[in-house]
Order: structure tokens, then sequence, then C-alpha cells
């Protein structure tokens, strides 16, 4: 391969418009896999959906009832939907910052050098391989009323057995779910951790600086990026809970979808509702035009704070432009 | 070689010792027992985090009639309540279509997120640095947001009910997959390909002869993830298939029921079990694709 090194920066400036087309040619032939199914399995779809929800549409008629944008007036004013974002925005509020929190908190600990580090990694990352539809059910088993450990647990305490598959304690439960799988962070923040440079950190105990000082002005500005990225991830991820969600609830069988706690009626399952219980397929494609705007601007975010950095991390051919 | 640097893989840093900073005159002490606290706490999250495996195995092997005792471990451990778990539902078929479906979306998925990937990483034309935005924009876009509208496009041409939606999502790539490669791919020399190039080899040929096979560690990550995604999904299994056609996921989830309704705990605790075991089996093996593949998502600001 030596032999061609040195005459390999000859050919390529060479190459005409003819070959600058075939190339062109190629690098659409490659890609098309991936060109042809997002135009056709996400683009048309989400453009289905906004067609939809300019309409009146119950799913049954041959035509599609234009209203205009009435959809969306009432997902901004229906009380159904403000309640299932508020519910939303709560879980939110509460699961991302824990998760970001802890995972890097976690992380920090697991960083330091100890015996049997790799087991406990190991066994504080299991529970982020679980399935959503089973983490669902172990929790369910859990937490239910009259044989759920969570129950006998209190007993402990003397206090009385709690209903937490229903009513506002459901809410709890899903909680508990979701931040089951708080190490799928953790790995992030590990690798995160390797990248903060070894000599500020040493720099920084020379002069004297305690491990939180020297983690608070040394540690955080470094994996700062990587964290904001995270934050963004998860509260996307939180902003669709939908399997735990309707899996809670203490009826399973084929109905699951009628016994939803209200506790439980995020805004994913409102969605679910609007289509597949009341057939307003229009008002049900607002919500998700919605919230595909809210992902949209919330992506767009993170590029305009960070920059492409973030994602073109480790290509060389792009590290040059700054 | 960005995926193998020692420095982005958390696996490789943790084996290889790092020398560790040392102040003069540390005070060492304090900082083992420090560590000593830290172990603590790891111990207690590690314990906290799999105390629900092992009420799960408990539940499992609990027999019917102990169900909502009030004790931590039953009289006997029934192991009949597994097999019992294995006739209540179909559960070799739903298994059987879980294996199928994921394997045929995992291997699609790979080879053509490796085929796009390979595109974005070593070819030129006009849009690239646009659609390369849109990967990343799709990446963002979580799938149930399309999985309802497709639902409804599909069913209007008959493809609800078969297995052909995870054809056509498999042949597509997953953007997270796709970017995953484009990296693995960017990362390596350009001697590579202009060799090649010169002993007359084509496109399809360098990429098949002399990308792919070097690509092999992602191979696995990728048909890892993708396997994973299928035999955990439960929505679009829930919404595009039947119950003679469906998955394991969905089988587990709504099959351990009484007659009025009310889930059997003893033997949904089985049935999860059973759901998870290979999961967990499957991380366990493939620890080192796990991590490759979410330490990367982002990495490096």
């Amino acid at each position: 391969m030596s032999t061609f090194q040195i005459a390999s920066p000859a050919p390529r400036r060479r190459g005409g418009r003819a070959r600058r087309i075939r190339g062109a040619l190629a690098f659409y032939g490659f890609i098309s896999p991936w060109l042809i199914g997002t135009l056709l399995l996400t683009a048309f779809p989400v453009g289905y959906a906004v067609y939809m929800s300019f309409t009146d549409w119950n799913g049954m008629t041959s035509f599609m009832p234009w209203v205009g944008l009435s959809n969306y007036q009432q997902v901004f004013t229906s009380g159904d939907t403000l309640s299932a974002l508020s519910k939303t925005l709560i879980l939110c509020a509460i699961v991302v910052p824990i998760t970001i929190a802890g995972s890097l908190f976690l992380a920090v600990l697991l960083n330091k050098r100890m015996r049997g580090r790799t087991i406990l990694r190991t066994l504080i990352y299991l529970p982020a391989v679980v399935p959503p539809v089973a983490s669902a059910l172990i929790w369910k088993v859990i937490f239910d009323k009259n044989s759920g450990a969570a129950n006998r647990i209190l007993a402990i305490f003397h206090v009385d057995p709690l209903d937490w598959l229903n009513g506002q304690l459901a809410f709890v439960v899903m909680i508990v779910v979701l931040l089951w799988g708080v190490g799928a962070g953790i790995i992030i923040n590990l690798a995160a951790l390797q990248t903060v440079p070894a000599e500020q950190l040493e720099a920084a105990k020379m002069d004297g600086a305690n491990a939180f000082r020297s983690f608070r002005h040394v540690t955080l500005p470094a994996i700062s990026p990587i964290l904001l990225f995270q934050t963004v991830l998860v509260t996307i991820t939180t902003l669709q809970t939908f399997v735990p969600a309707i899996l809670l609830s203490p009826i399973a069988g084929s109905n699951v979808y009628t016994n939803i706690p209200p506790a439980n009626d995020v805004y994913m399952v409102d969605v679910y509702e609007q289509y597949f219980d009341y057939s307003r397929y229009g008002m049900g494609s607002a919500m998700l035009v919605v919230f595909f705007a809210v992902i949209l601007l919330m992506t767009g975010l993170i590029f305009k704070f960070l920059g492409r950095s973030v994602f073109y991390a480790v290509d060389p051919s792009e590290s040059g432009k700054g | 070689m960005a995926l193998h640097d020692v420095r982005t893989d958390p696996e490789t840093t943790t084996r290889t010792p790092r020398p560790a900073p040392r102040p003069p005159a540390a005070p060492i002490r304090r900082r083992r027992e420090r560590n000593r606290i830290a172990f603590a706490i790891l111990v207690l999250v590690a314990l906290l985090v799999t105390a629900p495996f092992v009420e799960l195995l408990i539940s499992a092997l609990t027999p019917g009639s102990e169900i909502g005792a009030d004790r931590w471990l039953p009289s006997m451990f029934r192991w009949a309540n597994i097999s019992d778990a294995i006739d209540y539902i179909p559960y070799w078929d739903l298994t059987r279509n879980s294996v199928f479906l994921a394997t045929l979306s995992g291997v699609l998925t790979t080879f053509s997120s490796a085929i796009t990937g390979y595109g974005f990483a070593r070819m030129r034309g006009p849009g690239k640095k646009f659609l390369f935005g849109v990967l990343i924009m799709t990446m963002m876009v979580p799938p149930i947001v399309t999985l309802i509208p497709t639902y409804l496009l599909f069913s209007r041409y008959g493809l609800v009910g078969t297995y052909l939606p995870w054809v056509f999502w498999g042949a597509a790539g997953t953007p997270y997959t796709i970017f995953l490669y484009r990296q693995f791919f960017s990362s390596m020399p350009k001697e590579l390909e202009e060799a090649a190039i010169i002993d007359g080899a084509g496109r399809i040929r360098i990429f098949v002869q002399i990308f792919l096979p070097l690509s092999r560690p992602l191979l696995v990550t990728a048909f890892v993830l993708a396997f994973n995604a299928v035999w955990g999904d439960f929505v679009a299994p829930d919404l595009f298939l039947n119950s003679s056609n469906t998955t394991l996921a969905v089988g587990v989830s709504s099959g351990y029921t009484n007659q009025a309704g009310y889930p059997l705990y003893n033997l949904l605790a089985s049935g999860a079990m059973l759901y998870v075991i290979p999961v967990v089996l499957l991380f366990l093996f493939a620890q080192r694709s796990y991590v490759r593949g979410f330490a990367n998502s982002g990495l490096k600001g």
C-alpha cells in the first residue's frame, strides 16, 4: 500500500465532470435504502398526519372533512389535552433531573479505581437492558396491592397497604419504572469522564482544589456538552412515555388500553385514545404534529448551542474545519 | 480508529490501569477512605436495582395458593410454574415469531445501515451535508410519532397483519446505526480504496470485499441493537400484528389473566422472567457491543 501513498494526492483533483456525476450517482446509490426508506416511512406518514390534522376524519368515511386549524386550537384549549400535557411535563420535571444527576453521580463513583468495579457496573447497568414491557410487568408484580413486595415493606413500618396501581399512586409507580433504567446514562457519562484532560485535573489538585472544586471547575465544564445532549435525549424519551403507562394498569388482559389509571393519562396515551378509542383521527394527528414540532425545535436548539460538534465527534475529515 | 480509541471506550479504559495522577504528599489515606464510601454507595445502589430481579424470581416460583400471603419466601419453590407459564400462552409460537422477526430485522438493518453509512463516509455528492443533517434529525424523532400514521397508511394497503412492515423498516436502516457506521468508515485511511480503484475494483466490490469485513465488530453491535429493539418492542407488534402472528412481548403482557381479567401474578412473573432471560444473557455475552453502541452516541464536545 505504501507505493500508492506517493501517487494518492494526484488523481483526486483530476476528476472531470463525468467522473463527478458518476461519483454522485454512486453516492445516491449507496444511501438509497435509507433515503427511500425515510421518504416512505418517515416523511410520508408525517405528511399524512399533517394532512389528517386539518380534517375531522373518523377513519370510516371515504372523504376527510376539512376543518382548518380547529384541531390545533383544541390541542391547546381542551381540558383533557392540557391535563395530559401537564402530567407529561411534571413527569419530565421529575425524571429528567434525577436521571441526569443520578447517572453522572454513579459514573463519577464508578470511575474511581476499586475492586469489583466491573461487576458493580454490570449490575447497575442491567435494568437498562430490560425491555420496557418487562420492566412494567416486573414493577406491576412488586406494586400489586395484595401480593406485592412494596406493601410488605410498608408493613414492616406498620403502614397500611396502599393501592399503588390505582389512583394517583400509579403515577409514582410509573416514575419508579422510568428511573430504574438510570444505568443507560452511566455508560455515556463514564465515556465522557475519560475525555476530561488529566493534566487539568492534576493542575487543579496542585493548586489545592478539593475533589468537589475540581469536579465543579474542571470536569463539569469539560463534559457539559455531553450532559446537555443527554438532557435533550432523556427529555425526548420521557415525553413519549407510553408503554409503562398502559401496562401498569391492574387489569392486564387484551383490554389494557381501556383500563389505564387516569393518573397515567400522559400525552402519548391521550394521542392513542384520540385515535383508537374516540376515532378522532384529526385530533390525534394534530397532537402528534405538535409533539413532532416540539422535538424538532429541541433538536434544533442543541444544534444551535452545541453546533454539530457533538455529532461529528470522531470524524477526522470534519475536525480540521473547527 | 475512533471507535477503538482507548479514551472513548470505557471497556478498555477500565481494563488498562491509567497512571493515577498522584499529588505530592497526597493524603492517600483520606482518598482511600473516600473510595470506600464510594464503594459502599455503589454496592447499595447495585442491591437496590437488582432487588426487583430477585423479587421477580421469587414471585415466579410462588405457588398460586400462596400469592398474597404475608411472607417474603413461599413455603416451597414451585418449579412447575415455569412449565405452566409456557403452557398458558402459546409460548413457543410467540417466541418463534419474536426470534424470526428480530433476526429478520437485525440482518436487514445491519446491512442496509452499513451501505448507507459507507455512502455518507466515503463518497461525495451534491446535497450530502444537508442529507446528513436530515439523518441526524431523524435520529431524534421517536418512532412513536410515525407509528400510528404508518399503521393507518399500511392498513389501507393491506399490509397490516403481515411481517412486511418489518422488512421495510429493516431495509431502510436505523439512523443511529447508520451514524455509527459512518463514523467507523470515516476513520479509515484513504489508501484503502485508492489501491483497489487502481486495481480496477468497482464501488460495490470495494465495499463488500474491503470495508464490510473490517466493520465486523460494528456488525455485531448493530445486530444486537436491532435484535433487542424488536424483541423489546410492544407497541408496533400490538398495532400491526394479530394474535396468530404476534410476538412474545405482546403475549406475555396480555396473556396471563384469569377469567375476570385479573393477572395471575406467579405465571405473569414466570412469563416475564422467560422473556427477560434471553435479553440479559445477550447483554452479558455481548456487553462490549452494547457499550460501544451506547457510549458513542454523540461523544466529545
